[in-house]
């Protein structure tokens, strides 16, 4: 019997009759209540990938990358004619190695990005969290103004994200701003009485 | 290259905790063709998909933090009680009204809102941990820590799944597909936690 599916918490091979159940069923081992849905691609081999096919007749299309291979398809990215080793599927689009490096550190296959920075996050958390302590903010409201105007249009999350949390930093800088720029107006003018 | 629409399936939920302090969340959404768990600590995000095409399993393991947290909850509501009527005053409970406003307020607030995490606790239901597994790793979705509304989602993706992969597979066919001496798990497993020694586990 093949052995697909072990249980989560005693890592015991789960047998049939656990599998795509209705209901929770015991762990035959440690008989935790178990649910395991099971899906077409876990008896599906994974192709070994292959080498490129070597060029036999003159005047073939040949790989960018490996003149002596036959190219097989050209780059969704670049257009390079590449050959079976050099072509990468993702999301049936055909990548050569370089493109889908270049996709993933400039961002510019969108799958592939794994990683973004919250800034209004950052230029609320700027706004709000020196207000504990009062004299920080001195420095902090103009930095969490900067990050907010800065970084307005930069992406913020993969997923739905609104820029309230931007608008409240600048509000709360400016009005941090404000207040310092009255108080040094107050104390100038005193001095100078 | 146009914006992917997600749809929210979880709200954030606690990925790890530094003592009671939350340090990292997780979520999931509901791409066209895949699953997203993101995972923020507040100032960053990092992205995982999940496609549809590539899922081979998902794993419920229903835990007992239900019932221990019930049990927490009521030993709480049930020790401010036993408080609540060992410090009552002398005429109790006419004369709270006049004499011990701030002993009535303080225990009548408390009593509140421990009863409120108790009974939230218990009409979420039962808990539960939940394995997605592809062909390179077994990735546990932290944001699916109830029974209830993790078969809720698995109602709804399960369709999504069998349609990217060509069908659903009964039990009957999963057995038959067992007893198939060429057929031979994807790739061993890496159940999450578990030791390196690539010793294989036999069923007990």
């Amino acid at each position: 019997m093949n052995l697909l599916v072990q249980c989560p918490k005693c890592r015991a091979w789960l047998v049939e009759g656990i599998f795509n159940q209705p209901e929770l069923q015991p762990c035959p081992a440690c008989a935790v209540p178990l649910q395991v849905e099971i899906f077409p691609a876990l008896f599906r081999k994974i192709s070994r990938g292959q080498s490129g096919e070597t060029i036999l007749i003159e005047g073939e299309s040949s790989c960018f990358y490996h003149p002596q291979k036959k190219a097989v398809r050209p780059c969704d990215g670049c257009g390079r004619f590449l050959c079976a080793l050099c072509d990468c599927e993702l999301n049936n689009q055909h990548f050569c190695p370089a493109c889908l490096e270049a996709g993933k550190t400039k961002g510019k296959i969108k799958s592939l990005e794994n990683q973004r920075t919250l800034y209004d996050n950052i230029a609320l958390s700027l706004a709000v969290a020196p207000l504990i302590i009062f004299y920080f903010t001195l420095i902090t409201a103009p930095m969490a103004l900067f990050i907010a105007i800065r970084h307005w249009k930069s992406p913020s999350s993969i997923v739905r994200r609104t820029k309230v949390r931007f608008v409240i930093a600048i509000f709360l800088a400016l009005l941090q701003i404000t207040g310092w720029g009255i108080l040094f107006v107050v104390l100038a003018t005193r001095a100078h009485h | 290259m146009a914006q992917i629409e997600y749809q929210r399936l979880t709200r954030p939920r606690a990925r790890t905790r530094f003592a009671a302090v939350r340090t990292s969340n997780g979520s999931l959404w509901l791409g066209t063709d895949h699953l997203l768990s993101v995972d923020s600590n507040g100032y960053t995000e990092s992205y995982k998909r999940f496609y549809f095409h590539d899922i081979q399993a998902i794993t419920i393991q229903k835990t007992g933090n239900w019932q221990i947290w019930n049990f927490i909850w009521g030993m709480a509501v049930f020790i401010a009680l036993a408080l609540a009527v060992a410090t009552k005053p002398p005429g109790w409970p006419s004369s709270w009204d006049s004499n011990d406003e701030a002993g009535l307020f303080f225990f009548t607030g408390l009593i509140a809102l421990l009863v409120m995490f108790l009974l939230t606790n218990f009409f979420l239901g039962a808990t539960c941990k939940c394995y997605l597994r592809t062909a390179v790793q077994i990735e546990e979705l932290p944001s699916l820590r109830r029974l209830r509304k993790t078969r809720k989602i698995m109602a709804k993706i399960r369709p999504l799944i069998a349609a990217a992969q060509g069908g659903e597979l009964s039990p009957q066919t999963i057995a038959e597909l067992m007893r198939q001496p060429e057929a031979e798990p994807a790739v061993s497993e890496a159940v999450p936690g578990a030791d390196e020694s690539g010793i294989t586990p036999t069923l007990q």
